[in-house]
């Protein structure tokens, strides 16, 4: 039995194993960009910061060397129309509570791509936090699911 | 003989008056047909346009009437409502089976400075080959929006502005009345359960 779970478990896809970078109080979990349609020259990715520290902290921006433009906006839709803006105060991290990147329509925009990014790549880039500094990390290329859907509707 | 004929002529002003309500009230009911037959009839989708599709080919309202259609409004700049509307199509096709003959998918880009019948292409691809991708002149564009309520705006300038656009999937009747919508809160089971509803029709 126990053969066979350690089989199953090699079976399964790298991504759904921990994925998880800490920085001091923070834990930054699974950073993950959905792969690109070709032609298309912008990406969604999407990240969780646990902040198990004493005092808030704050996600200022993301920089990656390999896409020379990273920003964090919100889309919403309001009275069924879609709008996108910049988080122009990052993302906030209470303390004792985590914050993600992919709630309420948020998503790190990476743009000015020069080619498609796909599932199985590797995006490295560091996170610029207020108090924990710069967190560098990987955020995988993982493919489009159908269930999913990362955005929700504001009325 | 006083008392009689003003007797005689109330009765005349009461049966005036119970013709009149009576003739109002035929009136009323014909305009209400009039005005709720109008709206029935109304075909949005069958107003003139002229785009280009992915191929580079000319394509008129014509074209596209004929088998119900789902439609689209964005623009490939756009991080998640768009891919995740066009991959929600491409598995309403999937799940359709041969039945996905019955329905015409098209994504209208509202961004022609950007979206180039060539983007449009592997765009599109990518989700499904059925998937009729639009966009072309400013003009045209705005045009055949506005005569279906679709809302679409530049945000910003320079290269890096932001398109807001109407999010929801529209269901359109193969005369091109309207259907309904596939709004971007509703599971796909729903939504798969409206295309069927539209194809069935
Ligand atoms: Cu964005």
């Amino acid at each position: 039995m126990r053969i066979l779970i350690t089989a199953l478990l090699l079976l399964l896809p790298t991504s759904v194993l921990a994925h998880e970078f800490k920085a001091g109080s923070l834990l930054i979990d699974h950073p993950k960009i959905v792969e690109t349609p070709p032609g298309a020259k912008v990406a969604a990715g999407y990240l969780t910061v646990v902040n198990s520290g004493e005092g808030e902290d704050r996600l200022l921006a993301i920089e990656s060397t390999t896409i020379s433009r990273v920003e964090m906006h919100a889309s919403t839709i309001t009275d069924g129309v879609a709008r996108m803006k910049q988080l122009e105060s990052g993302l906030p991290i209470p303390a004792g509570k985590s914050a993600s990147l992919g709630d309420e329509g948020t998503h790190a925009m990476f743009m000015d791509l020069t080619r498609q990014l796909k599932a199985g790549e590797k995006i490295e880039a560091v996170l610029a936090f207020e108090k924990a500094g710069r967190v560098p990390v990987v955020f995988n290329v993982e493919k489009r699911s159908a269930q999913k859907v990362e955005r929700h509707e504001h009325q | 003989m006083n008392t009689s004929r003003s007797k005689v002529l109330r009765t005349i002003r009461w049966v005036s008056w119970g013709l009149i309500a009576v003739l109002s009230t035929v009136l009323a009911v014909l305009w209400a047909q009039v005005r709720f037959s109008t709206e029935a009839e109304a075909k949005p989708y069958a107003t003139p346009f002229q785009l280009t599709d992915q191929n580079g080919a000319t394509v008129t309202e014509r074209e596209l009437l004929g088998k119900p259609s789902a439609w689209f409004y964005g623009f490939t700049h756009c991080p998640d409502v768009c891919p995740t509307a066009l991959a929600e199509m491409a598995q309403v096709l999937k799940e359709l089976g041969p039945e996905a003959d019955k329905l015409r998918v098209v994504f209208v880009s509202v961004d022609p400075a950007r979206d180039t019948p060539a983007i449009l292409k592997d765009y599109v691809a990518y989700f499904d080959e059925r998937i009729v991708a639009l966009t072309g002149e400013e003009r045209q564009l705005q045009q055949m929006t506005k005569a279906r309520y679709i809302f679409y705006k530049k945000v910003g300038d320079g290269d890096s502005y932001e398109m807001d656009h109407t999010a929801g999937i529209q269901l359109v009747r193969a005369d091109g009345r309207f259907f309904g919508t596939l709004d971007s809160h509703e599971n796909a089971d729903v939504k798969l359960q409206k295309v069927r509803r539209l194809i069935g029709e």
